[in-house]
């Protein structure tokens, strides 16, 4: 998983370029998506895309054929992110893990936003409603509802990605998820669904 | 309910309430054993009932409507490309 490993196999050309479009490439739409959702920017996306596709392959002896590409890939894509991209943007967001903890021991929040939003508003949400949720939402909180929801990461693979304990996968999530159905309930104001 | 022993049980006997089992079942991480005991949860909890059909919701409506299409082609066969002349 570690791309800063020294590289510990060896392939030859033929199985290189076998395991670049075998296993690499497969992924590069939810690579692309995973671009665009962190950096909200389609010309961003593709550079960090390339840059990724690029560095896999200079570190492909890093890799172990058959083992996880995806997660490899996506963990490659979010170092990228962090270290070429944020940096050159300044994103002031450092989450407060605090709150987290005290949030995540609070059950009486969830069932108030739970009954602040309802199901049949939610059908009702065919345009860009939760696609802008989820860009509103802090690019850490964005991220675990991304690598979760829309990739089906498990727990294990996310700390992995992300470099994070697996307790902090879960609070991440879960404050995600209410964040989430904040601005969700937002919308559904805005479209005059009422609170009862 | 009743009888069936609790598969959300953790080795330390630590019961998880509600949110907690809603939770490994929404994060996809909850095992066959614990998705039924919760089915079977759901039937006399409503607050259980209705968290779950709303994060279910969200939860499609985001694979359907964020999974945003294809890589540009242009994109791809640039990187294709690029890799085809370094080996
Ligand atoms: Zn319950």
């Amino acid at each position: 998983m570690e791309i800063e490993d020294a590289p510990n196999q060896h392939y030859s050309d033929l199985e290189k370029g076998e395991i670049f479009n075998n296993e690499f490439l497969p992924h590069i739409h939810s690579m692309y998506n995973f671009g665009y959702r962190l950096t909200l920017d389609r010309d961003d996306a593709k550079d960090l895309v390339q840059d990724t596709y690029f560095k896999a392959f200079r570190f492909i002896e890093s890799f172990q054929r058959g083992t996880n590409a995806k997660a490899w890939l996506f963990r490659i894509l979010k170092n990228s992110f962090i270290n070429d991209y944020r940096k050159k943007v300044k994103e002031p967001n450092k989450v407060d893990y605090q709150e987290v903890e005290t949030y995540y021991n609070s059950e009486d929040v969830d069932r108030q936003i739970t009954q602040d939003l309802r199901v049949d508003a939610l059908k009702d949400m065919i345009g860009d409603e939760i696609s802008n949720a989820l860009n509103a939402l802090d690019v850490d909180f964005r991220t675990v509802i991304i690598l979760c929801d829309l990739e089906g990461f498990k727990y294990e693979e996310m700390a992995k990605i992300l470099d994070i304990p697996i307790g902090t996968v879960r609070s991440r999530l879960h404050r995600a998820r209410q964040l989430l159905k904040e601005k969700l309930s937002e919308y559904a104001k805005s479209m005059g669904y009422k609170n009862t | 309910m009743s009888n069936l022993p609790n598969p959300f049980i953790s080795p330390s006997g630590k019961k998880p309430n509600c949110m907690e089992m809603l939770q490994l079942i929404l994060d996809g991480q909850a095992t066959a054993d614990q998705s039924e005991y919760f089915k079977t949860h759901m039937d006399h909890c409503m607050p259980c009932f209705k968290s779950y059909q709303l994060d279910m919701s969200i939860k499609e409506l985001l694979r359907t409507k964020c999974c945003g299409g294809d890589a540009p082609s242009e994109l791809v066969n640039k990187i294709k490309s690029q890799i085809a002349q370094n080996i």
